[in-house]
Order: structure tokens, then C-alpha cells, then sequence
């Protein structure tokens, strides 16, 4: 070859690198990356990092709610446009009615603190008139407000919320609660300081939200107060089927040393409460153990499944399936890859993994692109529009991801959106020999969906809340027009 | 007379060196001294949740000591740090040993090469029935955990002293920098 040609070549492969290092980095002002899925609205939520968000038909309206972490070292506490002030996060409220032009409507502070250690994360909403002894004219959210305990809030006006009742205190951390709206039970993931683990389980009688009433603590043995030895994984969230399905599925672990623990709920509430091994023990119908690489963030129950391809098995045409989500969360790979696993829990005592899913890191050289790169938190709706169909997958910088999941056993990716990155994006930083280096990425926390189809993806670097619908091949999936 | 020289000088030369060694059993050790006695040893344990971390043996101690020492990136409160008892129990790695470990007393605040933290003895109930001491430690850097974890047949009390030490000598402190990545 010539020299004409070598530097020909060279500037080629110049383009070619350069390309290939453009894509790794996302620009504010570029489009969002999508397929199948496309954007419908946009909220800032103040540019508060955000956990849960739970989406509650409220009269001829539609509200979400949705949980922060703490404030950002470079702001503990952003300013709240509609007061003036200064408050720490805590719960934002946004009229999605529309859900083109949501319209943030409230924010209830939460703890002081930043990120994990302050903010009130998780929300769940319930209405007075599915619970045995609620207002019947009220709507009532559950919220998690770190070390501060639980909080109850009337939210049948949220625009202007009240506060109800305050659940614990002095406790070693909160996190990712149930609460079963027809009876009123709530699992509510506390650290009680008399127990060995940060989370473990308190459960409640919330049936009359002003009157809160103690039922048990639960958790793994070798957590309860005064035992010694090793402590098992601490409880990440568990997901009941309420008195019909009388099961809870426990997660315990964020990214290592996952256990998915199937429980008898009878035996939960009813059994001998007082924190012994023995009695620990008692509901427990089985454990799922994990790879040590591996936590269980979510654990969502999908029972009775039809499985297409055993349509004409004389036995086990229906199965019933746990998906299990891992958390990553060591910024740019810095972990084994967590995801999402789908087990087969059809005989009780002996579930058995059956397959998994992960985005593929070369599609988006997402180990490159800063902050976090794996699985976080799926939906957890039980809405007929995509249970059993669709799973959405909040995946931190590979945003969400669309999951046709009517086959467990062979999961497939049908979409996926990444939302651009804006101004208030937080950064996200990895110290390399001594010397801290930072990117800028997209990082989307948890995603849920409403009775319609909306699919709300929130960020967790301040990015916000993106309103979204399927299209194409995905929404065919979901019977939508 | 020979005989007698020689057997003068033999004394002489025994006694010195009796002393040399009574001198370096009593003074106070320096860091080097430490550092001396301990011999990097292979990783014992299979692969868990963590990378493996580095393992040493003591045979310059009273009774041979062995301390298993990593860092667990992202696996500490950021604000709070090491906390209570409960977290050295939780994240010390006694578990590698055996699962079956019972705290001699509540812990101490500890600091190591500029970590805070806190250090626990326990009784460690051996696969064989054997028992003998260990000693717990958990110190922190922003988010990020050191732990280790040593065992031997000497008392819990030495146990900690010899760890500490060795920790905090040069070559460790460096090590132990470079893992929480140089922060």
C-alpha cells in the first residue's frame, strides 16, 4: 500500500475510533436512544435522585408518587420551586393525567441526608375504601423516611397532603416496603436496632392507617436479636399474593449473596411471633440461594403462568415463575454483572433457576459510559395490560429495558429506551489510583406502569421522571391499540 | 588452660547472644520488626461474593497467627461508617472461618492507617470441635470497608495487638491505600 493510502487508512480508523469512544459517552442535547419505545412526557421532579414511583388512579385522575434518595454532596438539599425553600427529598407528586404534560403538583420533604442516608424512598398507595378500616372517602400513602421510621400520609387532596401517623423510630434504616391493600398488612423492611442486620421485616396491621398495630418482626435466623454466628444477607423487599395467593416472596441482597425465601403468610401472621430461630423458621416454605455474585432487589411473583411451548404437556403447562432483579451498584463494571433471573418455583420446595437476561454490554459499551451499568428494579404492577407479557427493567445507564417474558423459561429484549441526559444529571465517579475520575450518564433506577400502558422510568442522577409508551413489535405484545 | 579460655569464651558468646535475644523479646518492636515476622501466605478460602484478598501467617509471634485481610468496595454506609458491633459481625469475615462464632465482648473503636472503625473478639466454634480465638476488624473510607480477620491459639488480647501492628506497618498501610483505590 501506499502512503496515500496508509494515511487513508489511518484516518479512517481515526473516525472509526473516535465514533465508537462518542458512543460511549452520552452529550446533553442528543436524542434519547429507543427502540419499540418512544417518549410521551418529561418531569425534572426538581432534580431530586429517584427511587420508587407508584402510580395510583385517584378519582378521574391519575397521580404518581414517587420516592428520592438524599440530596447530592454539591446539593444536600434542592430548592423546591413552588415553596422557595430548601427541602430535603422526600416524596415528589405529579398529576400524570395526561401524561404529555405532567404537572408536578407537591413535595413532602423527607430526612435530612444524602444520598442513601437521607430522602424517603419508598411509597405505596392504598385507598381507604379497599382497606378494612380506612376513610372511605381517602387515599392514604405508606412511606419509608430513613432512619426516621415509616410514615402514613392522606393524600386524598395531593395537593396538599397530611400527615397521618408515624411508624418506628430510632431505626437502623428503611427501604422497600409491601403493603397489601385489602387487608391492610403491610411488610415494612425496617432495621430494628435490637436486631444483628440493617433491613429485616416488621409487619403491621395498617388496615386503620391512623391505628397502626404491631403483628411481628421477621427476618433470616442468625439476624434476631441475641444470636451469634454469621448473619444471613439482609432483606432487600418482599412482594405478598395477599390471603388468596398466601405467599410472600422475600428478596434479600442487593448485588452478592442473594436468597429469594418463599413464605407461608397464615404462618407468617399467625404463627408464634416471639424473634426465636424456631420461630423464624416456621412459615419459611423454601429458599432459592443465589451465586455470592448475585443479590435479589426484586422478587415479582407471576403464578400460574401458561407456558406456550408445554401447551400439550399432559402435566406442567402452567408454571409459576418468580422473576428475581439484582441491584448493580459499583459505578463503570466495578461488580460482577447483576440482572434479572427467572425462577421456577411450580414445586415449592425445590425452586430451580431457569433462565436470565441481561443487556448485552457491547450494544452500548455501557461499562464506558460512567455510573452504574446493570439491573436495578423491575415494574411491579399487577395491571392485566402487561402481566405476564411485558416486563420493564429499570437498568441503570441501558435505561429500560422491554422484556417479552410470556415464555420464563426464554425471555426476549422487544425494546428499550435511554433517556438523554440534561443539565441537572448528576456525575458519577470512579477513583482510579488515587485520582478521582468522573462521567456523566444516564441513570435509570426503577421504572412502573399504569392500568393504561404508561411506563415511568426515574432516574437516580437527578435526571427525573420519563412518561413512555410501547411501540411497534412491543405493543402488538400487549394487545394496545 | 586452652580449655578453660574456650569454655570462658563459650559462656561469654552464649551469654551475649542470650541477651541479644532477651533484648529483642522485651524492647518495644518497631514497625520493621513487625513486618519481619509475617510471611505472605496464599488466599485459603474458595471464591465468594468478594475478590480474594491477602493472607498472612505470624510465625514470629508468641503463637503462630494468621490474618486474612480485603477490601469491600461500596459495602459501607457512607455517612455513618463501621457503626456498631452488629456491622463487625456482619462484614468481618469471621464466616470464612466457621459460621459458628460468638463475640468475647462488646467491640472497640480502632483506627488502622488513617480508617475508623471498630475491632471485636470472638470465640470461633471449629468444624472440629476445637476452639480457639479471633479477632474482627472493620475500618472504613467513605463508602469503602477494610476488613480482616485473624485467628490463632493465642488469647484474644495478643491476638488484637499483633493484628493491629501488623496493619499498621508501612508495607500494610500502603496496600491497604492502593486497595480503597488511593482515596
Amino acid at each position: 500500500m501506499g502512503g496515500r493510502g496508509s494515511v487513508a487508512l489511518l484516518s479512517i480508523s481515526f473516525l472509526v475510533v473516535a465514533g465508537v469512544a462518542a458512543a460511549q459517552q452520552q452529550v446533553i442535547g442528543a436524542p434519547p436512544e429507543a427502540s419499540n419505545m418512544r417518549l410521551v412526557g418529561y418531569n425534572d421532579l426538581q432534580a431530586r435522585s429517584a427511587y420508587q414511583p407508584t402510580i395510583h388512579h385517584q378519582g378521574d385522575r391519575w397521580i404518581a408518587y414517587i420516592g428520592h434518595h438524599g440530596g447530592s454532596d454539591a446539593i444536600p438539599d434542592p430548592v423546591n420551586p413552588m415553596t422557595g425553600k430548601a427541602e430535603p427529598n422526600g416524596t415528589s407528586i405529579v398529576d400524570v393525567t395526561d401524561p404529555a404534560h405532567p404537572k408536578y403538583l407537591h413535595h413532602i420533604p423527607g430526612q435530612e441526608g444524602k444520598y442513601e442516608s437521607g430522602g424517603a424512598q419508598m411509597v405505596r398507595v392504598c385507598d381507604g375504601k379497599s382497606l378494612p378500616k380506612g376513610d372511605r372517602n381517602a387515599v392514604y400513602l405508606l412511606r419509608a423516611v430513613g432512619s426516621e421510621g415509616h410514615e402514613i400520609w392522606n393524600v386524598t387532596n395531593p395537593e396538599n397532603p397530611t400527615l397521618v401517623t408515624r411508624i418506628g423510630e430510632g431505626l437502623k434504616d428503611t427501604h422497600k416496603n409491601f403493603w397489601e391493600c385489602d387487608t391492610g398488612i403491610a411488610y415494612l423492611v425496617s432495621g430494628a436496632p435490637d436486631w444483628r442486620t440493617r433491613r429485616m421485616t416488621q409487619i403491621y396491621d395498617l388496615s386503620d392507617p391512623a391505628h397502626p398495630v404491631k403483628i411481628r418482626d421477621f427476618g433470616l435466623p442468625g439476624q434476631e436479636p441475641g444470636s451469634t454466628g454469621a448473619v444471613p444477607t439482609e432483606l432487600h423487599g418482599p412482594i405478598s399474593t395477599g390471603p388468596q395467593g398466601n405467599r410472600v416472596y422475600f428478596g434479600y441482597g442487593t448485588d452478592k449473596g442473594g436468597i429469594l425465601q418463599i413464605v407461608d403468610r397464615d404462618k407468617l401472621l399467625h404463627g408464634p411471633a416471639a424473634p426465636t430461630a424456631d420461630n423464624l423458621r416456621y412459615p419459611e416454605i423454601s429458599r432459592l440461594t443465589m451465586s455470592a455474585f448475585n443479590g435479589a432487589h426484586t422478587t415479582f411473583p407471576m403464578l400460574g403462568m401458561p407456558i406456550p411451548e408445554y401447551a400439550h404437556d399432559k402435566d406442567g403447562n402452567k408454571r409459576d415463575i418468580v422473576m428475581i432483579v439484582d441491584e448493580a451498584i459499583q459505578n463503570e463494571c466495578g461488580e460482577p454483572r447483576q440482572m434479572v433471573w427467572f425462577a421456577d418455583v411450580t414445586t415449592e420446595s425445590r425452586p430451580m433457576m431457569i433462565s436470565s437476561y441481561t443487556v448485552p454490554e457491547a450494544s452500548g459499551n455501557f461499562c464506558e459510559r460512567g455510573g452504574r451499568f446493570g439491573s436495578h428494579s423491575s415494574n411491579e404492577s399487577m395491571a392485566p395490560v402487561y402481566y405476564k407479557k411485558l416486563a420493564f427493567i429499570a437498568f441503570f445507564n441501558a435505561g429500560v429495558r422491554a422484556l417479552d417474558i410470556r415464555d420464563p423459561y426464554h425471555p426476549k429484549e422487544v425494546g428499550y429506551f435511554i433517556p438523554s441526559i440534561t443539565p441537572a444529571t448528576d456525575k458519577r465517579c470512579v477513583t482510579l489510583e488515587g485520582v478521582e475520575r468522573c462521567k456523566v450518564a444516564i441513570q435509570t433506577n426503577n421504572v412502573e406502569t399504569d392500568d393504561r400502558g404508561y411506563i415511568y422510568a426515574v432516574d437516580r442522577a437527578n435526571t427525573g421522571l420519563h412518561i413512555l409508551e410501547l411501540t411497534g413489535e412491543a405493543r402488538a405484545i400487549a394487545g394496545l391499540p | 588452660m586452652r580449655r578453660l579460655i574456650a569454655i570462658a569464651i563459650a559462656a561469654l558468646v552464649f551469654g551475649a547472644l542470650s541477651g541479644v535475644a532477651a533484648y529483642q523479646k522485651v524492647r518495644p518492636q518497631g514497625a520493621d520488626d513487625v513486618d519481619r515476622h509475617w510471611q505472605e501466605i496464599a488466599w485459603p478460602y474458595p471464591r465468594d461474593g468478594w475478590p480474594a484478598g491477602r493472607a498472612f501467617r505470624c510465625d514470629g509471634c508468641t503463637e503462630p497467627i494468621e490474618i486474612y485481610v480485603r477490601p469491600k468496595i461500596g459495602f459501607c454506609n457512607c455517612d455513618t461508617g463501621v457503626a456498631d458491633d452488629d456491622e463487625v459481625d456482619r462484614v468481618a469475615d469471621l464466616d470464612l472461618i466457621s459460621d459458628r462464632f460468638a463475640p468475647l465482648a462488646p467491640g472497640q473503636v480502632i483506627r488502622v492507617a488513617d480508617l475508623r472503625g471498630r475491632v471485636r473478639a470472638y470465640d470461633l466454634d471449629m468444624p472440629g470441635g476445637a476452639r480457639h480465638a479471633a479477632i474482627g476488624i472493620a475500618v472504613s473510607h467513605r463508602c469503602d470497608l477494610l476488613v480482616a480477620v485473624a485467628q490463632g491459639r493465642a488469647h484474644a488480647d495478643e491476638l488484637q495487638r499483633e493484628a493491629v501492628a501488623f496493619l499498621t506497618t508501612e508495607r500494610m498501610k500502603h496496600w491497604t491505600m492502593a486497595a480503597l483505590g488511593g482515596g
